[in-house]
């Protein structure tokens, strides 16, 4: 199913609540309009009835009422749907006022001494099923003579005017409700023009554009906050674009390396016949050479797997005194052969991913020994505080320049590109160890004072409470 | 030992044929997985060295069709190291699984894994010219001359010593006997071999341990040191 545009929701929407409100109110205007209408009409009736009892009160006799028919008739004159009968104490018709020949045959009568209100008046329907409402009361004349005074209107010329009210304003409100729908959809549509023109904007952009930005122009608020949410994303994507683009120039950099050594040491040893020594040391260096480009080739697929959000890491929960120890004992034949102590101090416990933890750890360990002087001691100090872990490489050396210290992390970036050790580095080591971090939900920082201490700190947020 | 190559690279193919024939087996390599499985069913072979990515059938195929019929041990090669990948081999049936490229050392020491029977014998006395080795109390004599060897020390002579005349990685001793799994930029497992060796072989004419350039290091007693 095709979504439904959002100018053609609002409008609907619109046109609903209009719809709702022109209803309901014609509904109530056509419901006063009923009751004053039928309030008028009892009010009416229930005079004429009372007059009539009265008249008929101060007359001698039916021979009396006879004579003076005019005289009470003339309450009900002028309207053709008015009608009086009274009836003698016989059932004969002494007076007969009904032009339209309504049924006013009525069972319940008010007695003579009973005050006429609207709530006796009844509600009948004549042979033509005409609704008829009226009220019969019994008047007394002087000499005793009972008579039934029967007062009724129909109800027909009211239903006809009701109707005609109703279906008028009916047709009032279809046509308001057109010019509603029409009205609100201009609208609407003026409102989300801007949102086309950024659409249009956004359509111009590809990987090679990232560059564009959307305008909002004179739009309403809420849209600049959308353009302004859309651009900061451009910013982030085009930094990201441009990181990868980086990376891939890099990893190519790295990798005409070892393939121009093995081509070249390759070429050289067919140039002439060589002995078998020769051979043999030649294809020892070719190894060597395809395992650096294997260890980069395994660095890059780490740090894309580490990427990847559905990147598992197999917790356990890590003695970090003991891992130390570990892990300065696979380093201690370095350490030794270089002249370098290694120092554990403090102790903690985490939940991390034990072959990464030791990966971090053991990354910057290699690159504390390459840079620490003979002599001297790296430390390794692991700490708690606020539930989060610490864990600081810090070795005494030449210290890391301030420019430098913000790019440590990135990928490839090595702090002196002409180091003769980009042999054995990958330049990929602390970048390695940030993602490592980032899998845990820490993170890593460094400080460094010139021909001072380095230090690298792992920061484990706390412990989850499970 | 007769093993199928299963390996539709031809290079690889022909590497991993002359590789292993030089190390003992009989190997028949077939470049295709259709005939793979074919050969895989009809003959006996002792192992069968699988590459997942294969024209025709797949290995995963290959791998599900041989162990309907038989228990033949099967190392399987991939490229893609992902965790899904690997349980998904040996949920299939695989018995091992290796992602290129891999050290050819590996894949022998791999190979003889699965082939032996059974689990390493830990030997308690080992000789290996005049070095001898007591694994039980931990002490090692050369010409009847005792050694002092760190703990570390000890646990990587005996790694070589029962694994003796096979070559080995860097990575499978640094796994072996540190329990390290990682690749570093730092020569450790040289250095740890160089101090070893300066134990064990220092002021002796024949040497037993040896560097195999590129590949890894090898006890043995007559080697040509490369």
């Amino acid at each position: 199913m095709r979504r439904m545009s959002l100018s053609a929701r609002l409008t609907a929407t619109f046109v609903a609540i209009t719809a709702a409100c022109f209803i309901l109110v014609g509904w109530l205007l056509y419901r006063a309009a009923e009751q004053r209408i039928y309030e008028q009409d009892e009010t009416n009736l229930v005079l004429s009835a009372r007059h009539i009892r009265r008249f008929v009160a101060e007359l001698g006799s039916v021979d009396d009422l006879k004579a003076h028919q005019d005289r009470v008739t003339i309450s009900v004159l002028g309207d053709p749907s008015n009608a009086l009968r009274i009836v003698d104490g016989a059932g004969r018709i002494v007076v007969d006022h009904n032009a339209m020949g309504y049924r006013l045959d009525i069972q319940s009568v008010v007695p003579t001494d009973q005050r006429i209100v609207s709530s006796m008046l009844r509600t009948w329907h004549d042979d033509r099923g005409l609704p008829i409402r009226g009220v019969a009361v019994v008047g007394q004349l002087q000499d005793g003579a009972r008579v039934t005074i029967v007062v009724a209107r129909s109800l027909a010329d009211r239903e006809v005017l009701l109707r005609r009210y109703g279906r008028d304003m009916a047709l009032r409100l279809l046509a308001g409700m057109l010019a509603a729908i029409l009205l609100s959809y201009v609208l609407v549509r003026r409102a989300l023009r801007p949102l086309h023109s950024m659409a249009t904007d956004a359509a111009t952009i590809h990987a090679q554009s990232l560059h564009t930005r959307l305008s909002a122009g004179n739009a309403p608020a809420e849209l600049h906050a959308l353009s302004g949410a859309l651009n900061d994303m451009l910013d982030r994507l085009e930094n990201g674009f441009a990181r990868v683009w980086q990376f891939t120039v890099d990893l190519a950099h790295d990798l005409r390396t070892p393939i121009g050594n093995l081509r070249g040491t390759n070429e050289v040893a067919l140039t002439r016949p060589r002995t078998s020594a020769e051979y043999q040391a030649l294809l020892g260096s070719n190894i060597e050479e395809c395992d650096r480009v294997s260890r980069t080739i395994e660095s890059v697929l780490f740090l894309a797997r580490a990427d990847n959000p559905q990147f598992a890491l197999q917790r356990v929960t890590l003695d970090v005194e003991a891992e130390l120890e570990r892990i300065a004992d696979y380093f201690e034949g370095v350490a030794s052969e270089a002249r370098v102590a290694i120092e554990i101090s403090g102790g903690a416990t985490i939940d991390a991913d034990r072959e990464l933890f030791r990966r971090a750890v053991g990354n910057l360990l290699s690159n504390a020994l390459r840079y620490t002087p003979p002599e001297q001691v790296i430390k390794l100090v692991a700490g708690e505080a606020n539930g989060t872990v610490t864990v600081a490489v810090e070795n005494p050396g030449a210290g890391i320049p301030a420019e430098h210290l913000e790019k440590l992390f990135d990928r490839f970036y090595r702090v002196d590109r002409s180091r003769s050790d980009s042999a054995s580095s990958t330049g990929l080591g602390l970048s390695i160890v940030k993602s490592i971090m980032e899998l845990h939900g820490g993170r890593v920082t460094v400080e460094s004072q010139l021909r001072g201490i380095t230090r690298f700190v792992l920061w484990f947020p706390a412990r989850r409470t499970s | 030992m007769r093993l199928l190559v299963i390996e539709d690279e031809k290079k690889a193919g022909e590497y991993l044929k002359k590789g292993l024939e030089e190390s003992g087996y009989t190997v028949d390599v077939v470049g295709n997985g259709i005939d793979g499985l074919h050969q895989a069913i009809e003959e006996d072979y002792d192992l069968v060295v699988l590459d997942v990515m294969l024209p025709g059938m797949d290995g995963w195929e290959v791998l599900r069709r041989v162990r309907a019929k038989k228990d033949t041990p099967i190392l399987l090669l991939t490229a893609i190291d992902e965790l899904e990948e690997r349980v998904r081999g040996l949920e299939l049936g695989g018995d091992d699984y290796l992602v290129k490229p891999f050290a050819f050392v590996e894949l022998l020491a791999r190979i003889r894994t699965l082939l032996r029977r059974g689990p390493p014998r830990d030997i308690e006395h080992v000789h290996i010219g005049d070095l001898e080795i007591d694994a039980v109390r931990r002490r090692v004599r050369r010409s009847g001359q005792r050694i002092d060897l760190t703990p570390k020390e000890f646990s990587l002579l005996q790694l070589l010593a029962r694994r003796r005349g096979e070559v080995l990685s860097r990575t499978q001793i640094a796994s072996y006997v540190w329990d390290m799994n990682f690749d570093s930029d730092t020569n450790v497992v040289e250095v740890a071999i160089r101090r070893l060796r300066a134990k064990i072989d220092d002021g002796h004419d024949t040497k037993l341990i040896h560097t195999v350039r590129g590949m890894g290091y090898v006890l043995d007693e007559e080697r040509e040191d490369s």
